[in-house]
């Protein structure tokens, strides 16, 4: 697993991914971690594949029992259908996800974890001194979906949207946008199903100021490019498949 | 999901799959019972010997069917057991995969637990699987004795049958299918408990 720490301050945001281990017939992902002195948070933890791996990871940078917090952005495998192996290995944990998620979701099991339902208009998730805003996006592409900003750091984790299905050992970062755009087009057009909720999700994130975008597959998107992702999913039609 | 749990899902989906058989010859035994009983009535004095027979049919088939109902109900916590011995049996492998991925992980150690926690309550499905187990050989048991009492009666009742006249057919034809369906029944516990039988406590 690559790890790759893209924001440090009096807490630290590491984002791993492009797992060598992993089967090739499993979508890639990113699984992000924010660790405070004594708490440490996943979000997007991802699928039972990636357990071990994962764990092992995360081994580099807390134990077990400071893993506190986990955040399911919305209901999908890749995101979360680790969490039956999360519920056996640690004992104190919350798992923040979309209340509307939440009878389906324990289908993974959840018995030792709290499970901590986000309501439709979002909330936030306190990790020590560290406050994260949970930014509602429903309907990208979930019907309960909400991303994680953190004012600090500046860094807005924005689940599938922004994502892009690339080749194993791509860089992290977008480094030519306009050739990366050709790699998210398909995604967006075909996954995110409203270009109302697309709309409404672009108005409220123009009003942060966020320094990365750091979506669930592909590459994260820094600076300039952040509001040039913006500008274009904005010109996007979405909802292709009707 | 290795051999042995798989054998161990197709042991436990068996065991119901002859029990639901069971209980459809159970019920036609307590059928050709009440059969019985109404021919036995017609040939009075000629079936004298047989009265009592039914009866007994009738009230064995009753047992039976009880018998396979509670089993049932073990069947299915043994089919809970698995499931979850299953589950807990995955996250002690892929803790103990994390643990040796993590190698010299600054905090590789504290995987320790999760690890060995892991490891205890796989265990603890397992000894709680055999202990089932063995109850539910112990039921199945029953229902053989069971089995095995009703072809007793029904070669008496092929004894009893030859005295009744006109009506020896008719309840030759009972005794024939009570030991038909005795046989079946015998049969199919019997597959059982072959298969439950390597997971007995031992
Ligand atoms: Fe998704
Ligand atoms: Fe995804």
């Amino acid at each position: 697993m690559k790890t790759t720490k893209i924001y440090e301050g009096s807490h630290q945001w590491i984002m791993f991914g492009r797992d060598e281990g992993k089967p090739s017939n499993i979508v890639d992902t990113n699984q992000y971690v924010v660790r405070t002195a004594n708490r440490c948070l996943l979000l997007d933890p991802g699928g039972a594949e990636l357990f071990a791996p994962m764990m092992a990871a995360v081994l580099h940078h807390a134990p077990v029992d400071q893993i506190t917090d986990l955040f399911a952005s919305h209901q999908d495998p890749d995101v979360i259908s680790s969490l039956g192996l999360w519920d056996q290995a640690l004992t104190n944990a919350k798992l923040h996800a979309p209340a509307v998620w939440e009878g389906f979701l324990r289908h993974y099991s959840c018995e030792s974890i709290e499970y901590v339902p986000i309501p439709d208009n979002g909330g936030t998730i306190k990790l020590e001194s560290v406050e994260l805003q949970i930014i509602p996006a429903h309907y990208l592409h979930s019907s309960g979906n909400f991303h994680v900003y953190d004012p600090q750091a500046k860094i807005l984790m924005s689940g599938d949207v922004g994502a892009a299905i690339e080749a194993p050992d791509t860089p992290v970062f977008v480094d030519n946008f306009a050739a990366h755009v050709e790699k998210m087009r398909y995604w967006h057009q075909r996954w995110m199903p409203s270009n109302q909720a697309k709309r409404v999700w672009i108005e409220r994130v123009r009003n942060l100021d966020i320094d990365i975008l750091a979506p669930q597959h592909g590459r994260m998107f820094k600076g300039d490019d952040v509001k040039r992702f913006l500008d274009w999913f904005d010109a996007l039609q979405v909802g292709i498949a009707v | 999901m290795t051999n042995q749990t798989k054998s161990q899902f197709i042991a436990v989906a068996s065991i119901t799959s002859e029990l639901s058989a069971v209980m459809v010859v159970a019920k036609e035994i307590s059928l050709a019972a009440a059969n019985a009983k109404a021919i036995a009535f017609r040939a009075g004095d000629k079936a004298k010997g047989f009265q009592p027979i039914t009866d007994f049919i009738n009230e064995l088939a009753k047992e039976t069917i009880e018998l396979v109902t509670n089993i049932n109900i073990y069947a299915l916590v043994l089919y809970r057991l698995t499931v979850d011995e299953f589950q807990k049996t995955t996250a002690y492998n892929k803790f103990e995969l994390a643990a040796k991925m993590a190698g010299d992980a600054v905090y590789a150690k504290s995987m320790q637990g999760p690890v060995d926690h892991a490891r205890l309550s796989m265990q603890d499905c397992q000894r709680q699987f055999k202990r089932d187990v063995s109850q539910l050989l112990g039921q199945l048991e029953a229902v053989m004795h069971h089995a095995r009492a009703a072809r007793v009666i029904a070669a008496n009742s092929r004894i009893e049958a030859s005295q009744a006249g006109e009506y020896l057919q008719s309840l030759q034809a009972v005794a024939e299918s009570v030991d038909k369906a005795a046989h079946t029944i015998h049969d199919n516990v019997q597959r059982c408990r072959i298969a439950l039988s390597i997971y007995r406590n031992s």
